[in-house]
C-alpha cells in the first residue's frame, strides 16, 4: 500500500516534468489549424510531419548544428586536455606553491560567471575576436570544475601505478595520456559530458559576443527563430523538438556518468 | 637543477594552458570590472573618464534598480524553499525500494540537460493565455485563467515554474546522493529504539542529511540570485510587463549590452556580486553553528 502510494507520488513528479515535452512533441505533428482549437487534444490528426521540414527550412539551421558541434566539441577537447594535465599536476606531484595555486582555483569557482560577462567582452574585443570563433570559444577552454573531478579520481587511484612508470623514466604527461587514461575512462566520460553538454546549451556568451547569424549556436538560432516565426506554435514545437532531440540522446546514452558526476559534486 | 626545482618544473608546465587561461578569462577581469566601475565608458571612445563613487550611487538612487533589487529578492524567497522542498521530496521517493529508479531518475533529471531556449519557448506556449495547455487545464475544472505572460502580477509565477521545473532533477540528484551517504546502521538502530515515519526523517534523515542540505541551500540561493535566462527566454528578450520580470542581471545586461555603460554595468555586477558573496558566507557561518551545536 506504502508502496503504492511511492509510485503514484512519483508518477504525478514525472507527468510535471515530461508534460511539457510531450505537449511539444504532440503540437509539433499538429496541422495549424488545430493548434489554435478552443479544445485541443492531445493526438494530432493528421500527423502534420511537413511541420518539421518547413521549420528546418524557414533557419539556416544546419549552420547552427555545426556550429554548435564544433563550439562544443573544441571547448570539450582542450577542457579534459588541459584540465587533466592540471588534475595530475596537483593529485600527484609535489611542487613549489602546490596549495596556494589549489586554492586559488578554488576561489575562482565562488565568482559567479555573469561578473565576467563585460570583462570578457572588452577582452575578446580587444583582441578583434568579436563575431568569431575563437571570441566564442577560448575565454571557456578551461573548467576549474573538470579539474576537481579529475583530481579527485586521480587521488583515490592506487600509487603504484604511478610510482612504477616514474622508475621507467616516463615523463608525467606521457604516464597521464598512455597509462593513466586507459585505466580512469569513467571520470573523463563524466567530465567530457559535463563539459560538452554545458557548452551546447551555454546561451548568454554567444548572444553577447557574436553579432553574426553565421556563428550562431542552436540554442541562440532557436531563439532567434522565435521571434522571426511569432506565433505558427506547431513550427516552433517542431523546431524545439529536432533542436534538442540530439543533446537528450547524448544524455540517455551517458546518463549514468553525467548524473553520477553531478551527484558526486555534492559531497566534498 | 636540483631534483626538487625540477619537479616543480615539470608540475608547472603542466599547469601553464591552465593557469594563463584562468589568469586571463576569470582573474583579471575581477579586477578589471571592479576599476571600470569607477569610470564612464561607452566601449568604443578610447577615452574613460574616472568618476569615483557616482555610477555607484546612481544606481542606488534609480527606481529601476529598486525595482530590479525587489523582484530579484522576491524570486529567491519564492524559488529556493519550493526547489529545495520538492527537490527533497522528490529524493525521499526515489531513495525508497522501488524499481524503474534509473528511469524516474533520467526522468527528472532531463529538464536539467535540455537547452531553456528549447525550454522557455515550451512554457511559453504552455503558458498563452488564449490556446495555452496550462489555461485549458484549468478551464476543464471550471476556473478562467489569466493571461499569464502578459499579466504583471503572474511574472513572479511564470518564472519560479519554469525554473524549478528546470532545476528538480538537478536538486533531488545531489539530495538523493546525500541519502545515500547515510549509513543504513544509523536507521537499523533508530527502528530498534522503536522509531517510525516521520520521527525517522526527523532525528536520524534530516540531521545527517544537513551537509548536503546547506550545500543546496548555496547552490540554489546563488543561483536564484542570478536569475536572468528565465525571464530572457519567457518573454522573447524583453524584461517582462511593465519590468515585472526585470532582475538585477537583466539590469546589468541592459546596461551593458543595450545602452553600452561598460563602467555603470560593472557596478552594478559588483553589487549583485558582493550580495552573492554575503549571502554565502552568512550561510557558512550558520552552517559552522549548526554542527557545533549537533
Amino acid at each position: 500500500m506504502r508502496k503504492l502510494l511511492v509510485y503514484a507520488a512519483l508518477l504525478v513528479v514525472t507527468l510535471f516534468v515530461l508534460g511539457p515535452f510531450i505537449w511539444m512533441i504532440s503540437t509539433s505533428l499538429k496541422p495549424a489549424g488545430e493548434v489554435l482549437s478552443a479544445t485541443p487534444s492531445l493526438w494530432p490528426h493528421p500527423f502534420e510531419w511537413s511541420n518539421y521540414s518547413t521549420a528546418w527550412k524557414s533557419a539556416p539551421f544546419g549552420r547552427y548544428f555545426l556550429n554548435s558541434l564544433l563550439i562544443s566539441g573544441v571547448e570539450t577537447a582542450f577542457d579534459l586536455t588541459f584540465g587533466a594535465m592540471a588534475a595530475y599536476a596537483f593529485a600527484r606531484l609535489e611542487f613549489v606553491g602546490k596549495r596556494t595555486l589549489f586554492l586559488a582555483l578554488l576561489a575562482t569557482l565562488m565568482v559567479p560567471g555573469e561578473l565576467l560577462l563585460i570583462p570578457n567582452y572588452i577582452t575578446v574585443a580587444k583582441l578583434h575576436w568579436v563575431s568569431t570563433y575563437q571570441g566564442i570559444i577560448v575565454p571557456w577552454l578551461v573548467s576549474v570544475f573538470t579539474i576537481f573531478l579529475m583530481r579527485q579520481f586521480f587521488l583515490s587511484m592506487p600509487s603504484e601505478i604511478f610510482e612504477a612508470a616514474e622508475l621507467d623514466g616516463l615523463h608525467p604527461v606521457r604516464t597521464l595520456f598512455q597509462i593513466v587514461m586507459p585505466l580512469t575512462k569513467p571520470v573523463w566520460i563524466t567530465a567530457g559530458l559535463i563539459k560538452f553538454i554545458g557548452s551546447w546549451n551555454s546561451f548568454l556568451w554567444v548572444v553577447v559576443v557574436s553579432n553574426s547569424q553565421s556563428l550562431d549556436t542552436v540554442p541562440v538560432g532557436l531563439m532567434n527563430f522565435t521571434s522571426d516565426v511569432g506565433t505558427e506554435y506547431n513550427q516552433l514545437m517542431a523546431a524545439a523538438t529536432f533542436c534538442m532531440v540530439p543533446l537528450a540522446i547524448v544524455f540517455l546514452v551517458g546518463q549514468r556518468y553525467f548524473v553520477e558526476g553531478i551527484a558526486r559534486s555534492g559531497i566534498r | 637543477m636540483t631534483l626538487k626545482a625540477r619537479r616543480t618544473f615539470t608540475a608547472y608546465m603542466m599547469l601553464v594552458p591552465t593557469l594563463i587561461l584562468v589568469a586571463v578569462f576569470t582573474l583579471y577581469p575581477i579586477l578589471e570590472s571592479f576599476v571600470i566601475s569607477f569610470f564612464h565608458w561607452d566601449m568604443i571612445s578610447p577615452h574613460k573618464q574616472f568618476v569615483g563613487l557616482q555610477n555607484y550611487l546612481q544606481i542606488f538612487e534609480d527606481p529601476l534598480f529598486h525595482r530590479a533589487v525587489i523582484n530579484t529578492l522576491l524570486f529567491v524567497i519564492l524559488y529556493v524553499p519550493i526547489v529545495m522542498a520538492l527537490g527533497l521530496a522528490v529524493a525521499l521517493l526515489l531513495n525508497a525500494r522501488i524499481r524503474f529508479r534509473a528511469f524516474f531518475r533520467t526522468a527528472i533529471f532531463l529538464p536539467y540537460v535540455t537547452s531553456i531556449a528549447a525550454t522557455g519557448i515550451i512554457w511559453q506556449w504552455i503558458f498563452n493565455g488564449q490556446f495555452g495547455l496550462l489555461n485549458d487545464l484549468l478551464r476543464q475544472i471550471g476556473i478562467q485563467g489569466p493571461d499569464w505572460l502578459n499579466t504583471p502580477q503572474d511574472t513572479m509565477i511564470c518564472l519560479v515554474t519554469l525554473s524549478v521545473w528546470q532545476s528538480l532533477g538537478y536538486v533531488s540528484v545531489l539530495f538523493l546522493a546525500g541519502l545515500q551517504n547515510i549509513s543504513r546502521e544509523y536507521y537499523e538502530a533508530a527502528r530498534v529504539d522503536g522509531a517510525h515515519g516521520w520521527r525517522l526523517f526527523r532525528h536520524v534523515t534530516w540531521p545527517l542529511l544537513s551537509p548536503t542540505t546547506f550545500f543546496v541551500l548555496l547552490m540554489s540561493t546563488i543561483e536564484a540570485f542570478k536569475v536572468f535566462l528565465p525571464v530572457y527566454v519567457l518573454y522573447g528578450a524583453t524584461d517582462g510587463p511593465n519590468d515585472s520580470g526585470l532582475t538585477m542581471l537583466y539590469y546589468m545586461f541592459t546596461e551593458g549590452f543595450s545602452d553600452y555603460r561598460m563602467g555603470y554595468a560593472s557596478a552594478s555586477a559588483y553589487i549583485l556580486f558582493v550580495i552573492i558573496l554575503a549571502c554565502t558566507l552568512l550561510q557558512m557561518t550558520l552552517q559552522r553553528r549548526v554542527h557545533y551545536e549537533s
